[in-house]
């Protein structure tokens, strides 16, 4: 019942940093929709070029917007202690990881899903498109959520070298980005692919929390 | 007897009486190899350029062993505290890089008369570009933090999980439809490759591994020697 409790107050607090600075979140979302933009003028505006490469390139740059802000997975709450403190609070690293990774799921990535029947707009997208789209990003943004808790906790006390969070999330994220997009691209194969991309995410949420819970370790040691 | 592989002044005095012999018989088996590698029949298909396999095959191979034999080394390393794990982890790293790009490049300029292009979008092939993307990975990482346990620690981490790649590079030419041709020398029942080409294949492979061993052996050498000087 108090870890329950425990619980709920964590996501309050998180929902409460969220709403805080949920403008970081609409200028990530603005960001991918310049990108979009940037993509189309650099292509030409042919309506049936756009059509069939549409679905990867929305992934693509989804991808790489979702990498934008990756360090602020645990850097803030490290910086000032507060994962010290939850941790003294009776909950072990690897649940601590689990919560970060739903709550980032939750209020990051979910409010994504609203830029993408727009995106779809702007790439003259079928509805079924769209529809597959939006399926294959909920079970993909929790892989994307994963791997940004991996390279987070990697680079906690990296102060040289900023760019590498973003390598090893797009490194790993390469089958999901195969999966996803086959998707669309194959006839006849949705229930094997996404069967497949279930499998990647089941994976990674295997791997991520002792991962990064053994990183964590480590900086909170190496501090 | 094996406490020469966890150990480094063990792993010092042993290998101080093995270097010397092992550049003469590595030297040796080059020169075998590659006077057989000159007499060896040409393919009736491809012609001559059947002989670029005889370097491209065991770097190939020996690429995916580097990664596996970090891959122990880091969980040695990791689970049983045991600091050699690390240090043979940073020093062998850019040997797999060095062996995972000769095989990329030797395989594209077969490629470029058999297949008409440099590169595919192939599952084998684009498997080992990502395989060498990860030792570029465990290259750069090994050179960004600053306190050293964590570095190599978070190093020993990352190599782990990265080994998820070496089962799709295995069996990527079974699962998927590729154009790379499936292993025929691993065939346990039966290998589908002539003797007279398997000869030079397999001395010329037993002379890459030497120069691998060798240059790993004088890097590991450097290593404990640098950390030493530290402590």
């Amino acid at each position: 019942m108090i870890l329950f409790k425990k619980l709920i107050l964590f996501f309050k607090r998180e929902s409460k940093l969220f709403y805080s600075n949920i403008v970081d979140l609409f200028s990530n979302i603005l960001f991918f929709f310049l990108s979009v933009f940037v993509f189309v003028f650099a292509l030409g505006t042919d309506e049936y070029l756009l059509k069939t490469i549409g679905v990867g390139v929305i992934w693509s740059l989804l991808l790489l917007s979702s990498t934008l802000n990756l360090r602020k997975f645990y850097e803030s709450d490290f910086e000032n202690g507060i994962l010290t403190i939850i941790h003294m609070g009776g909950f072990s690293l690897e649940l601590i990881v689990i919560l970060k990774i739903f709550s980032h799921f939750i209020f990051v990535q979910i409010p994504f899903l609203i830029s993408l029947p727009i995106a779809g707009l702007f790439f003259n997208l079928p509805m079924h498109d769209v529809y597959i789209l939006f399926l294959t990003f909920i079970i993909g943004s929790l892989i994307l959520s994963c791997l940004g808790s991996i390279s987070a906790s990697m680079n906690l006390l990296n102060r040289t070298n900023y760019s590498i969070g973003s390598i090893i999330v797009l490194l790993f994220s390469i089958p999901l980005i195969i999966f996803s997009v086959g998707i669309n691209n194959v006839d006849n194969s949705f229930n094997s692919l996404i069967n497949m991309l279930f499998g990647i995410c089941l994976i990674f949420l295997g791997i991520s929390p002792w991962a990064s819970a053994a990183c964590i370790k480590l900086a909170i040691r190496n501090k | 007897m094996f406490k020469f592989l966890i150990n480094p002044s063990r792993f010092n005095k042993f290998t101080d009486i093995i270097l010397k012999p092992l550049f003469f018989i590595t030297s040796l088996t080059l020169v075998v190899g590659l006077i057989l590698v000159y007499f060896s029949p040409l393919d009736y298909q491809q012609g001559l350029t059947v002989k670029i396999m005889y370097v491209h095959v065991p770097s190939a191979w020996l690429s995916l062993l580097t990664y596996a034999i970090m891959t122990i080394y880091s969980i040695i390393g990791f689970v049983f505290k045991i600091p050699f794990g690390f240090i043979i982890n940073k020093a062998i790293a850019p040997i797999g890089a060095v062996f995972t790009l000769l095989c990329l490049i030797s395989g594209s300029m077969w490629g470029k008369p058999m297949w008409g292009t440099w590169w595919v979008w192939d599952a084998r092939l684009t498997s080992v570009a990502i395989l060498f993307i990860i030792y570029l990975v465990v290259i750069f990482l090994n050179q960004t933090f600053e306190s050293r346990d964590l570095r190599e620690k978070i190093v020993a981490i990352f190599i782990i999980i990265g080994s998820i790649n070496l089962p799709i590079i295995k069996y990527s030419v079974d699962w998927w439809n590729t154009l790379h041709q499936p292993a025929s020398v691993s065939k346990l029942s039966s290998p589908s490759i002539d003797l007279s080409m398997l000869q030079p294949l397999l001395v010329m492979t037993i002379a890459f591994s030497m120069i691998g061993i060798i240059i790993a052996i004088l890097r590991i050498k450097a290593e404990i020697l640098l950390r030493k000087k530290h402590l």
